[in-house]
């Protein structure tokens, strides 16, 4: 653990610093290889799209790169950190310190209100913080919805309200799966809005899709077949 | 936060919760039932084994060991020693002294019946019937036979323990009444050859009494007229004692050896336990110059029976509080089953595995509470009807029950959330928030 400096935020004004370096990763299920010998770097205030079509390893690969899942072989480098040799506990640390996932299906606690399910990010990063919460709800435009549960809320309010509870805890790196996968056109726009303005604030943010339209929206797109790097 | 999501949990899965409530409230519920009978259940039998006579005898420290033949008394009367009646009140004097039922002189004079010639002797018993002793607290308190002995029967009328006009009422024995060919009603002359008066004296037979003891072969009067008749006013040869004991345990078993056998803090256990042996410990401490001994027959009988009933009731508490604990570990794995994304969410937002634990956890002492405070109650009349339909009584429910069927609930519910909370651990959140591409 003593190789992580768990304040140092990953975004600076080094922009030509590497956050993530993946070198000939693999994963494997049993006999089936979902990501294949895959290698790219990520550097700092970047806007990064994986596309391919279904099966094609990109949530695999977020899987690993957000510490949920561990890669079978290769390297995968998070600021400077090799992830294979960090416990179970310091991945926990990383994650809530450093990392903000946003997900497709939302995952919020259903029987939390839309400002709770952002204080729960709060409370396991540090303490609950209801006004630090409703000023994250306030950004977002969902102020007055804080207090509705998130069957009350539309899939777009929902999918906001999973994007704020991402970055309540400011980090610095963002992985978002399909975020806009269960959203309408409007709700779409707003959210990749939200995206940039973050990616303007310094933050790196790497967007799994398979929507070439969204793609075009980032620095640049790394594509995936098979599991392989293809692009 | 902790106790936000906890409400809200509870708020949003109220069906499930309630399931889970309600399964530890049946175990709790008979928990308690069992728990009080367990810890009534002395007392109860105790009262219901009082039924099978006295279970301390008293008698004079320097009495001759007993040489009864026959319902005949042997032991002569001249240079006996005696126990003074005026003492009897200081048996209600003791520590334990609630615990005695009752209690009842005993004065045996051979007689023979005067118009019968060369009739062999037989035993005139004199005891209290059901007589008044006052005591400093209950001057109104009655005790005798009636008390001690319930299960006589008698056929006919029991005689007055006070002395009215005509002739002393008495009960004879079946045998002796069979055997004098004495009915109801008839008339006896007795002599006591044995007595420095030889007085004679004329009874009359108010009932025919069964017992299959002794008594069978003999005449029970009053003890005031026996006394007369022997020259021993105030006097008397031994007391039947009847009171409510405990079981007898390992500790009451050494004390039984001698109470100098017992370190200080044992002696203190068990002087202030209602053994049987330290109720008679205490009654020759209050009487001088007696020796109270039980009848260990019938205490032995009480401590077995009671023992072995606490036994049954203990076994199936613990069989009913596993199979709570079985119940609410599925219950668990159920609902960790049903909220396996949340949980996945919770470790992918940098939850520790304590942090999660802690929720289930918390969770469960809540249901268990609940669950347990409901069985308390639903116990407590559960208690009360097997009370009244076996013992034609209420059960007096401890309130040590109360924490202790809540602790146990509690227990319960995290042994059977602990079992099933390793599921946690093993929950992939990969798995259970995106599925696998």
């Amino acid at each position: 653990m003593n190789q992580i400096d768990r304040q140092a935020p990953l975004s600076t004004d080094e922009t030509r610093r590497k956050v993530i370096g993946l070198d000939s990763l693999t994963k494997d299920f049993g006999s089936v290889r979902a990501v294949d010998n895959v290698t790219f770097d990520v550097f700092a205030g970047e806007f990064v799209g994986i596309m391919g079509p279904s099966g094609s390893g990109k949530t695999t690969l977020l899987n690993i790169l957000s510490l949920l899942d561990v890669p079978t072989g290769g390297s995968y480098r998070l600021d400077g950190v090799e992830t294979a040799r960090l416990t179970e506990a310091e991945q926990v640390v990383i994650r809530r310190e450093k990392i903000g996932l946003v997900f497709q299906q939302f995952h919020l606690i259903p029987y939390l209100t839309a400002v709770e399910n952002l204080m729960l990010a709060q409370y396991y990063h540090s303490m609950a913080d209801r006004g630090e919460a409703m000023e994250a709800l306030d950004r977002i435009g969902l102020a007055d919805r804080a207090d509705h549960l998130p069957s009350q809320l539309s899939g777009g309010e929902q999918q906001r309200v999973c994007i704020a509870r991402a970055l309540i805890n400011d980090p610095a790196l963002i992985l978002a799966d399909e975020p806009t996968g269960n959203l309408d056109e409007g709700n779409e726009e707003r959210v990749m809005g939200l995206f940039k303005e973050l990616q303007a604030g310094g933050r790196t943010i790497i967007l799994v899709t398979h929507n070439p339209d969204l793609g075009a929206q980032t620095d640049y797109v790394i594509r995936l077949q098979h599991g392989r790097r293809v692009a | 936060m902790f106790v936000r999501m906890l409400r809200q949990s509870f708020a949003g899965n109220r069906k499930r919760k309630a399931l889970a409530a309600i399964t530890v409230a049946l175990s709790a519920a008979l928990i308690t039932t069992l728990f009080a009978l367990s810890v009534d259940v002395g007392d109860k039998m105790a009262t219901e084994m009082k039924a099978y006579g006295s279970n301390i005898r008293v008698t004079p420290r320097s009495e001759n060991m007993p040489l009864i033949i026959g319902g005949r008394d042997f032991n002569p009367l001249r240079g006996r020693d005696f126990i003074d009646e005026a003492g009897l009140p200081k048996l209600k004097d003791i520590f334990w002294r609630h615990n005695i039922v009752g209690f009842a002189p005993r004065l045996t004079l051979p007689v023979v019946a005067a118009d019968q010639g060369s009739a062999p002797e037989f035993s005139l018993i004199g005891t209290y019937f059901d007589r008044n002793v006052p005591l400093p607290d209950d001057p109104g308190y009655r005790t005798g036979v009636r008390t001690v002995n319930p299960f006589w029967h008698v056929a006919g009328a029991w005689p007055a323990d006070e002395a009215g006009d005509g002739p002393v009422g008495v009960l004879i024995g079946g045998g002796l009444a069979q055997r004098l060919g004495a009915a109801v009603g008839a008339e006896l002359a007795l002599a006591a050859p044995e007595t420095p008066l030889a007085t004679a004296a004329v009874v009359r037979v108010t009932g025919i009494l069964t017992t299959g003891d002794i008594e069978d072969q003999a005449l029970v009067a009053p003890l005031g007229f026996v006394q007369k008749l022997a020259g021993q006013p105030g006097k008397f040869q031994s007391i039947d004692v009847s009171a409510l004991t405990v079981a007898e345990n390992d500790l009451s078993r050494k004390a039984s050896r001698g109470a100098e056998a017992l370190t200080p803090e044992e002696y203190d256990v068990w002087y202030c336990t209602a053994y049987v042996s330290s109720i008679a410990h205490q009654i020759e401490e209050a009487i001088p110059g007696v020796s109270a001994r039980p009848i260990w027959q019938v205490a032995s009988g009480e401590g077995a029976v009671i023992g072995r009933i606490q036994s049954l009731l203990f076994v199936v508490s613990v069989a009913a509080i596993i199979a709570a604990a079985m119940a609410v570990a599925a219950l668990t794995t159920t609902t960790i089953a049903e909220r396996a994304a949340e949980i996945g969410l919770m470790k992918a937002l940098g939850a520790a595995p304590w942090q999660i634990y802690l929720l289930f956890i918390g969770e469960a002492v809540i249901v268990g509470l609940a669950g347990g405070a409901i069985g308390v109650v639903a116990g407590y009349l559960m208690a009360q009807g097997v009370g009244w339909s076996v013992f034609g009584t209420g059960v007096d429910v401890r309130p040590i029950t109360v924490p202790v069927v809540l602790v146990t609930s509690v227990i319960t519910v995290l042994v059977g959330s602990i079992v099933s909370s390793r599921e946690i651990a093993s929950l992939l959140p990969a798995e259970v928030l995106h599925g696998r591409q």
